[in-house]
């Protein structure tokens, strides 16, 4: 008698979970096909981005996906980070100093490859420096990366030389044209490398999720830190590198950025961390970490960048700001609906 | 025997007969008259009773805030929405004062209230805010790093929507600009700096007397025990952050009377100063210890430096950097004391 | 490798922390491809030995031989590598992982960082499969019961194909059938020249499994000698218990009967369908195994967690929130200490009146006087040795701290009492005051409730008996002295 109501109880749980991991499942599809839609129908007349006022319009789309490449390369090993269930706050402040001081390299005679290079080191730095604090200070993400996030920052201005507002051409020097070869130029379907790049970083932080040990390992330690560290894997390193590689991959996106707009901005990062913990949180990455998956994560992204992009084109740019943390909110209603495990109040 | 003994367990420890806190306090006190003393001897000008003077005068408003943030950081959380709070309040209490249809000029309309009755609903509204970010923190349980960015982008958005980005000064009552310009004459201490002082006499009673503040402190040392106690910690969370952005409000509003304007970009980056100062004044960032008036020293040990830097003529793109490395040495030396005094 | 004769030699081996020496000058041999069990209290010593063996406690001081050489091990990792493999008594599996996927954490077969699907996974499977086959490899843990999270990590530990596997209770949650399964896994490790180090409260298991017992207590070591030694149960209980009897259970002179407590069909996520009725002024013990629901009870009358059905305390239903709890008159002594008890990095003073300030506050603001009174005659009558009462609470040893625990629900003046695990991880003169505190507030009228995994416990001060297993009140008895701890572990452990 009792044991059957307890399996009934049960039963029942386990169809509403199931109900619920159908949604969890599919809804950001449906969020970002609605989205799309939405902005289709609407009269996007007097946009400056969709020439022909267009929504699905082949040039708008390219516009689109030119400017989701930042967000698309971070956003991969941004949700890695999460699902180990650690944060880098400082993102957008190293993607900001690796623009400048790709555009400064390039401005001053260095060639590409060694401008290339020397800025993904740098970003491997800048995440080494983030573990460093978190893994081996132990001082707790939030606060080791919002310090971070000042001090990236602050070394992006000093850079740029006073009186200026980025790094670029000057009465003295040019900046080589070349610069936006990497952002700008059409490679293949009308897109450029940068973007090319941005896909193969994500078919590759995908199969490294699902197939490697780095994504097993990231879940394990959000999962259960405890239970990972006693199977013997060593969180430390782990989470350390997994900041290098935020590190590395938020260099990759702001040398984009700095070839896209052909100078290296101080402040072209800012925000960026948002825009990554929104598309992470839309993607349905738990907050605490355990679980959550790159694929989606990118679903997300593209939604951050379809309504930045598609409300700039129907309201004004000082709507920006409300829009951006309207989406935040949502997405962080939806993820409690759906990703957070109710654990009594 | 018995009562002698009890004699003796009343006294405090005799091992460091200071509490951590008071300790911490006193350690940031000391660093603060060396980091003092270093600049008035390199700086040219830094060592005069002006100076000095302004040194707690011109940091009125992160203080204000700190109190706030303190409080909230004590628990365990986060508050980051403060900086785009004041601009909203800042920005709707001149909103509500402007004369309606007074104008051709949207930015020049406002609601035509009077300014007390603006004030408070712009207090209202600040205190809104709070109250959205401790409905997620405490009933959805949402970090709360996320949810106060989140709210710190919907308020500084919201002012800019009103603002149309930049800001409205025009067609306001004259009573508007009174809270912003009075004071002590020939000096330059205003009715701010005076609420900053009451404000931080007033949360140090607080925080030492009262049962509410000692609730804060062990939501922060142990908030299951807490809980397990009988302690209604989304209660004391929700109350807390109303208080920070009621604080966010005051600021606002003494910021936006003393410019005669409300501006949406005002307080960019503040809510990150008021962390900081917290931090300095060896607030955990862990929660459960920490003390007002050590963020009080912290404010001055941040304003002492940043002064000291423009003093010396660094150029203002120093202060990020310069933040950062303070903050840094504070969490280290926080760390390191404490570890000296345990071991 | 030449074998020696012993694969572990410890040889005065010291671990202290602050305020306790745990483990005292322990030092023993444990012989090559034996099932060595290794008995004692709780508090006894037992798992800091294990946790240094396994590398997450350093020694204080002494010496372990592996293999004759000198062993030191930084990490579980470390110890991994070693050969010394470790099934520890929290679960310990990744409930977003798969039931695979926590098979193989830690020893994945991979190319450059790639995971492979290997025979060792299949070998993994199966002996999981061996006992118990319903578990699917390719299920998530979190849909598992405890009982099969537990088999998880036996197969973990056995799968790791170490010279040394450390098990730390494994039976603790899992059933009869389960158990003998595993037994047969166990014994055929030993006779594929694997050394188990087998650690139970059980002590049948030690007669049907051991080659080898070592008792420990109060952190020393007592004896080691073959279990085929060992007269009967009743010899190996002196050793582990020593002259330190526990006052034997008096029945009660008159009978409480007046109904205070009325739980009526609670069900969640962890209890289903429990009902019973406690009397005013009674002490009665929940007893039960690792994950049987004592907590889990515990929580849902204290309104921590969610439930079904009705509690009825005094007369009036209760709502489920621990302030509502607290204001009604019931105080809850928590289970784990240091995480839901105390407050650790606050002082004594900061710690006692916590669960009622009203008493030492007059509008809101706190009577510094009374406070310090009231916290000094809490000190008093617990005796909590401590030099000030402006000593922070995590600096005082296990006793202390719980001893300040049980002054803070005291203080908030409760007329029912719920203490879990109240002397987990105590030593035998702390638990002792303790049980005699828990008579003299009975005395006083207070009705008390303990949530215990030590039958002795329950059964020396506790004047009913509830039985729980797997989330369900299987049984309740009158203790008259004579109740038979066999059936109750029969019970206990899923026995009709």
């Amino acid at each position: 008698m009792t044991t059957v109501k307890t399996e009934s109880l049960r039963m029942q749980l386990d169809r509403s979970a199931n109900v619920r991991s159908i949604i969890k499942q599919f809804y950001i599809f449906v969020v970002l096909v609605l989205i799309v839609l939405t902005f289709s129908v609407m009269k996007l007349d007097q946009g400056g981005i969709f020439d022909r006022g267009q929504f699905l319009s082949p040039d708008s789309i390219i516009n689109l996906l030119r400017s989701a490449v930042p967000i698309l390369t971070l956003s991969g090993a941004f949700t890695l980070l999460m699902i180990s269930g650690h944060i880098d706050l400082s993102v957008g402040s190293a993607m900001s100093l690796s623009a400048v001081v790709y555009a400064w390299m390039v401005l001053n005679g260095y060639s590409f490859l060694p401008a290339f290079v020397v800025t993904l080191i740098l970003g491997c730095g800048l995440g080494f420096i983030n573990g460093y604090l978190v893994t081996k200070l132990r001082i707790t993400p939030v606060i080791a990366t919002l310090v971070t996030l000042s001090a990236f920052k602050g070394l992006a201005l000093l850079i740029v030389p006073d009186g200026l507002s980025a790094i670029k051409g000057s009465a003295g020097i040019v900046m080589p044209d070349w610069i936006n070869f990497y952002a700008r130029r059409e490679v293949f379907l009308g897109l450029p490398w940068a973007f090319w790049v941005a896909v193969f970083v994500i078919i590759l932080l995908t199969i490294l999720q699902r197939r490697t040990i780095l994504g097993k390992y990231a879940a394990a330690i959000g999962g259960n830190r405890l239970a990972a560290e006693l199977s013997g894997i060593n969180a430390v390193k782990m989470v350390w590198l997994l900041y290098i590689i935020v590190g590395f991959f938020a260099a990759l996106a702001g040398l984009a950025r700095a070839s896209y707009m052909s100078l290296g901005d101080p402040l072209s990062g800012d925000g960026m961390e948002m825009d990554a913990i929104i598309a992470v949180l839309l993607g349905g990455t738990a907050f605490s970490g355990g679980e959550g998956s790159v694929a989606k994560t990118v679903v997300g992204a593209l939604i951050v960048i379809c309504v930045t992009i598609g409300l700039m084109t129907v309201i004004p740019a000082y709507w920006q700001t409300v829009a951006k943390g309207t989406v935040l909110i949502t997405a962080v209603v939806l993820n409690h609906l759906l990703v957070q495990d109710k654990i009594n109040a | 025997m018995q009562a002698k003994e009890i004699k003796h367990l009343r006294k405090p420890l005799m091992v460091g007969k200071l509490s951590d806190e008071s300790f911490i306090t006193l350690f940031m006190l000391g660093i603060l008259a060396i980091v003092f003393a270093i600049a008035s001897a390199i700086v040219p000008n830094f060592y005069t009773v002006q100076n000095m003077l302004n040194l707690v005068t011109n940091n009125w408003f992160v203080i204000i805030l700190g109190i706030g943030v303190t409080f909230v950081l004590i628990t365990g959380n986060y508050d980051m929405s403060v900086g785009g709070n004041i601009a909203l309040t800042g920005v709707l209490s001149v909103y509500f004062c402007q004369g309606a249809n007074v104008s051709q000029n949207t930015l020049a309309n406002g609601l035509g209230l009077p300014y007390l009755v603006a004030v408070g609903l712009a207090l209202l509204c600040a205190m809104g805010v709070g109250a959205v970010n401790a409905f997620f923190i405490a009933k959805l349980k949402v970090p709360s790093i996320i949810v106060t960015l989140g709210t710190m982008m919907l308020a500084r958005g919201a002012a800019q929507v009103i603002t149309q980005g930049a800001q409205r000064n025009t067609s306001l009552p004259d009573a508007f600009g009174v809270l912003g310009s009075l004071g002590i004459p020939d000096t330059s201490i205003r009715i701010s700096v005076l609420v900053m002082i009451t404000l931080i006499i007033v949360a140090y009673i607080f925080e030492k007397k009262t049962v509410f503040a000692r609730r804060i402190y062990l939501i922060g040392a142990n908030r299951e025990a807490a809980r397990l106690s009988g302690i209604n910690v989304g209660k004391y969370l929700t109350a807390l952050y109303i208080l920070s952005g009621l604080l966010a409000g005051i600021t606002g509003i003494l910021l936006a009377s003393e410019f005669k304007a409300g501006v949406s970009s005002r307080a960019m980056g503040y809510e990150f100063d008021a962390l900081v100062i917290a931090l300095l004044g060896g607030v955990s960032i862990t929660g459960g210890f920490g003390s007002v008036l050590g963020m009080f020293v912290g404010a001055i040990i941040l304003s002492v430096v940043t002064s000291a830097a423009t003093g010396m003529l660094l150029s203002p793109d120093w202060q990020f950097t310069l933040k950062a490395s303070v903050t840094f040495i504070a969490i280290l030396a926080q760390r390191f004391a404490l570890d000296k005094r345990k071991a | 490798m030449k074998p020696t004769e012993n694969v572990l030699e410890i040889r005065d081996l010291v671990k202290d922390f602050p305020g306790v020496r745990a483990v005292n000058n322990v030092s023993f041999d444990i012989k090559r491809n034996t099932i060595h069990c290794l008995v004692g209290e709780n508090g006894a010593g037992k798992s800091t030995l294990i946790k240094i063996l396994t590398g997450a406690y350093a020694r204080t001081s002494g010496q372990i031989l592996l293999n004759g050489e000198e062993y030191n091990s930084h990490s579980t990792r470390d110890a991994k590598q070693k050969g010394i493999s470790t099934l520890f008594q929290e679960l310990n599996v990744v409930d977003q992982l798969t039931v695979e996927e926590n098979l193989t954490l830690g020893m994945e077969d991979t190319t450059l960082g790639f995971l492979r699907h290997t025979d060792k996974i299949n070998r993994m499977v199966s002996v999981m499969n061996d006992i118990e086959s319903s578990i699917k490899p390719k299920q998530l843990v979190s849909s598992l019961s405890v009982a099969k999270k537990q088999i998880v990590e036996i197969a973990k530990a056995v799968a790791a194909e170490s010279n040394i596997i450390i098990m730390d209770e494994p039976t603790a949650a899992i059933s009869e059938s389960e158990i003998a399964r595993l037994f047969t896994i166990i014994k055929s490790l030993r006779d594929n020249n694997v050394t188990v180090i087998y650690i139970s409260h059980r002590l049948d298991e030690i007669f049907e499994l051991g080659d080898y017992v070592t008792v420990m207590r109060d952190g020393k070591h007592i004896e080691t000698k073959p279990v085929s030694e060992i007269k009967d149960r009743s010899e190996l209980i002196k050793m582990m218990i020593g002259k330190t009897v526990f006052e034997q259970y008096t029945p009660r002179e008159e009978e409480c009967l007046d109904t205070i407590l009325q739980v009526k069909q609670l069900s969640n996520h962890r209890l289903s369908n429990i009902s019973f009725d406690i009397h005013a002024g009674e002490i009665a013990g929940f007893y039960g195994l690792v994950g049987a629901g004592k907590t889990e009870l515990a929580r849902a009358i204290y309104g921590v967690d969610d439930y079904e059905g009705e509690i009825i305390f005094k007369g009036e239903k209760l709502k489920p929130s621990p302030d509502k709890a607290i204001a009604a008159g019931i105080a809850l002594v928590p289970e784990e200490r240091r995480s839901q008890g105390l407050f650790t990095i606050l002082t004594i003073r900061g710690n006692v009146p916590v669960m009622n300030m009203r008493k030492i506050s007059r509008n809101g603001f706190i009577n510094d006087a009374r406070e310090r009174n009231v916290t000094l005659e809490y000190v008093e009558k617990l005796k909590i040795a401590t030099s000030s009462i402006e000593k922070e609470a995590g600096k005082l040893s296990g006793g202390n701290q719980q001893k300040v625990v049980l002054s803070k629900c005291l203080f908030a003046d409760a007329d029912l009492l719920m203490l879990d695990e109240p002397t987990r991880g105590i030593d035998v003169g702390a638990k002792s005051e303790i049980y005699s505190l828990i008579r003299k507030l009975s005395r006083e009228g207070k009705t008390i409730i303990i949530f215990s995994s030590e039958l002795p416990e329950v059964m020396n001060i506790c004047d009913s008996i509830y039985l729980l297993y797997d989330g369900s009140l299987r049984a309740t008895l009158r203790n008259d002295c004579d109740c038979d701890s066999e059936k109750i572990l029969h019970i206990v452990t899923g026995g009709e």
